[in-house]
């Protein structure tokens, strides 16, 4: 079960997930974020502290985006995840790709870094 | 074989009833030359009586074999039957007349014993007739049986059983007690008359056949009776078989029933057409949805529906027109109609009907009624086909009088759509299964071409031993695993996961297989394989899929392996010296993630030294992943505890209570949801 929350906030686009993110739904989450990018946003939070589980799907979702990011300049960056889905990220070496912040404000000072 | 053994007792019955007849013959023809010649013949009135039942038992057993072997026959031949034993028997009769009237006075005319003799025949034949009848009403009366009516007429049958041996209690005469009898039996014939269930089931003809038939009947029994009574006149017969009130009472249920059915049957023949009607509409009915057979088109159903609808609501032209978006066509969409006068009444159905066709299915469509302004035809119904929420297709019934469609109509043709509309449905949903099927068939040729893809022997010296284990969550999986022996010390082990699961992870994996083989041929060491694969990999991986890999390259003369890395598990290293067990950490960035060549910058390769009774367990995520009903993993630290626990055991062993534990771990209602694989080495 996934369900995506959006919320629009300053310069900034959130995308809450809540729940778990596998094969069978890692489309939702691609979808939600086409959506978001088409509507031009600059500045992407994903929003992760009520996500219980990502399988390799779900990582190939964020992974695919990452080129895009670079390109068009958008600042990104995930946090609020639990320790284990901290370690499925880190496993994979995305956490040298992707910025992963504890918290919120911590997110989006590291987002501003770059 | 008991068939063969049983007795033929219809020809029994017919044998003796005809040796009873013969009997009670020649019996009355003894009694009456006493009685003419004033002698004590010795034969007392009883023996006359006692044949006389006996006679009818008989006949009744011969006619109830005969029914009992024609009860499949329709009403129409068996009333037939009747009709022709009773102009038998009242030909007999007249022509009896005729004879005694050509003979006059003659010697011969006046003979009684003769006239005894033609006695006996008219009565044979006459109480023939009356039992076979009184069987023919049973069948009818009992033709749609409830408790009622079968206890209504075993009490009529008790009763004239009893009116059998009347005749010794009243020994012949016409007094009350007889004509008490006939009014009882009289009353439960009456009684019995009104069940004529059989009626409505006889078409328009076979209601006049029937008309015919029981008027036919009626007159033979009016002239036995006529004839009875008139010999039951002649004071000249001493002898009187007829004045009996088992005779009698069969003459009145005769009647009876015959004249109440032929009333009924009358007065049903106007109403017939409507009972046919409904008979026609059921059949239709069954028709339709007997139409489901996977070998019948739907064509075929959309034909039969439309006849169905003509018939149903007496239309005077109709067509039906697809969805143009269906794949098929119906040959002969049009009845009653020619193209152009189709085309002209297609016009007049007004705009808002017409997008009926391609319209919004939001709404279920329901039959219209709609007045059209044309010459010759002046109402029209429109009937969509709704088939899994759209409109497969609409029939529109035409006919020549204003507002020519009633209610009843209407809700019966609906019910025929949708019958036809189920039967299309599920015609689609057993090919739907079919096709199905045949998916499945092809995943287990892919899954069997798969597991050729991981190799059965693995290559390994005497100096360690190796197993490995892989299973899918779906047919087919992205798991992987393989090695490659260098030269004489040098070997390779790879264990890969490809994002994802199914069929897209199998095709990856496959490509997985094709990058390890060629590339490991060059020699290279696990980085540059790595950075290699990962290049190669970038071109055929679509962009949201990525594959994991661990690789080992072991050296068995220096005891070293070389190990890198690629977003993979990282794998569990059991040390003999220390006796514990840690999960060797690489860094390294999955392959097919970062596409260019800054990969490098994301992977490296580490060589480390190991003792005899070290182990190595490669894995992939599906066994760390593997979930209990709680949502609890089964993780890294129980696969080291295991591992720490036996390591004593070989790698078959070891491999198998790994997997053992996480089965009892993950437990009947908990899930593994991904392909999980292990690769297990043992050095020696």
């Amino acid at each position: 079960m996934l369900q995506l929350e959006r919320i629009k906030e300053a310069n900034r686009d959130i995308l809450r997930l809540i729940g778990e993110v596998d094969a069978s739904n890692s489309v939702l989450l691609d979808q939600s974020m086409q959506e978001i990018l088409q509507q031009g946003a600059t500045f992407l939070l994903i929003d992760g502290s009520q996500l219980a589980y990502i399988s390799s799907a779900g990582l190939g979702v964020f992974m695919s985006y990452l080129d895009d990011f670079s390109e068009q300049g958008i600042r990104f960056a995930i946090f609020g995840l639990n320790e284990q889905v901290t370690e499925v990220f880190k496993i994979l070496g995305l956490d040298r790709l992707i910025k992963i912040a504890p918290d919120k404000s911590t997110a989006i000072t590291l987002g501003n870094e770059s | 074989m008991i068939k063969n053994r049983s007795l033929p007792l219809g020809r029994i019955s017919l044998l003796l009833a005809i040796l009873v007849w013969l009997a009670l013959v020649l019996v009355d023809l003894v009694r009456i030359f006493g009685m003419i010649n004033n002698l004590d013949s010795g034969v007392s009135e009883e023996v006359t009586w006692i044949l006389e039942i006996l006679f009818f038992i008989f006949v009744y057993l011969v006619y109830r074999r005969i029914f009992w072997k024609n009860k499949q026959s329709d009403f129409l031949t068996l009333i037939w039957r009747g009709v022709s034993t009773g102009l038998f028997a009242a030909a007999a009769g007249l022509l009896t007349e005729l004879i005694y009237l050509v003979l006059g006075e003659s010697k011969i005319g006046t003979d009684p014993f003769l006239r005894n003799v033609f006695y006996h025949i008219n009565f044979a034949l006459t109480s023939a007739f009356l039992i076979f009848i009184t069987l023919l009403w049973k069948h009818l009366i009992l033709y749609q049986k409830n408790k009622q009516v079968v206890n209504q007429w075993q009490v009529f049958e008790l009763s004239m059983l009893g009116a059998l041996f009347f005749v010794f209690f009243n020994h012949n005469n016409f007094d009350y007690s007889f004509l008490f009898g006939l009014t009882i039996l009289l009353i439960i014939s009456i009684l019995l008359a009104v069940n004529l269930k059989w009626i409505p089931y006889l078409n328009f003809k076979e209601k006049w056949k029937t008309l015919l038939f029981l008027f036919l009947i009626m007159g033979c029994a009016g002239v036995l009776f006529y004839r009875v009574l008139d010999s039951g006149n002649e004071g000249d017969l001493q002898i009187n078989l007829t004045d009996n009130l088992f005779l009698m009472a069969l003459f009145g249920f005769v009647f009876a029933y015959g004249l109440f059915s032929f009333l009924v049957t009358l007065f049903n023949l106007p109403t017939s057409s409507v009972f046919e009607q409904k008979l026609t509409e059921a059949i239709n009915f069954q028709k339709l949805s007997q139409s489901i057979q996977p070998e019948e088109s739907e064509e075929q159903v959309l034909d039969i529906l439309l006849d169905s609808c003509i018939s149903a609501s007496f239309s005077d032209a109709a067509w039906i027109e697809l969805n143009p978006k269906e794949q098929f066509k119906v040959k002969n969409p049009l009845r009653f109609l020619d193209e152009s006068t189709q085309a002209e009444l297609n016009s007049l159905i007004p705009q808002e009907h017409q997008t009926w066709v391609h319209g919004n299915t939001a709404e279920l469509p329901q039959p219209q009624t709609i007045r059209l302004t044309h010459p010759i035809y002046k109402s029209a119904l429109l009937l969509p086909l709704v088939v899994n929420k759209s409109i497969l297709a609409r029939i529109v019934l035409i006919k020549e009088v204003k507002e020519g469609f009633n209610k009843e109509m209407i809700s019966i043709i609906g019910t025929f759509a949708r019958q036809a509309c189920i039967s299309v449905e599920n015609h689609r949903l057993l090919n739907q299964a079919i096709e199905n099927e045949r998916y499945q068939e092809e995943l287990k040729i892919a899954q069997r071409v798969q597991k050729a893809l991981l190799p059965l022997h693995l290559d390994h010296p005497d100096s360690f031993d190796i197993c490995a284990y892989s299973n899918t969550a779906d047919e087919v999986g992205g798991d992987y695993y393989d090695t490659y022996q260098v030269d004489e010390n040098h070997f390779v082990l790879i264990m890969g996961d490809v994002s994802g699961k199914g069929t897209s992870a199998a095709f990856h994996m496959a490509q997985m297989k094709g990058v390890f083989q060629s590339l490991i041929q060059l020699g290279i060491h696990p980085a540059e394989f790595m950075i290699k694969a990962n290049a190669a990999l970038s071109k055929c991986l679509e962009r949201n899929h990525f594959i994991t890999a661990s690789i080992f390259e072991i050296d068995t003369t220096t005891h070293t392996f070389c190990h890198a890395r690629a977003g993979h598990i990282p794998t569990l290293w059991y040390k003999a010296t220390e006796k514990t067990a840690e999960f060797i950490s690489v860094e390294g960035l999955g392959l097919g993630i970062v596409r260019n060549p800054t990969y490098k910058n994301h992977v490296q390769e580490k060589t480390f030294d190991y003792s005899p009774g070290d182990i190595l367990v490669l894995l992939t995520d599906g066994i760390l992943e593997g979930r209990k009903e709680t949502g609890e993993q089964f993780g890294y630290d129980r696969i080291k505890k295991i591992v720490e626990e036996h390591h004593q055991k070989s790698p078959i062993h070891l491999q198998q209570e790994i997997i053992d534990s996480l089965h009892q771990f993950v437990g009947g209602d908990g899930m593994i949801d991904d392909d999980y694989s292990l690769l297990v080495v043992k050095f020696k």
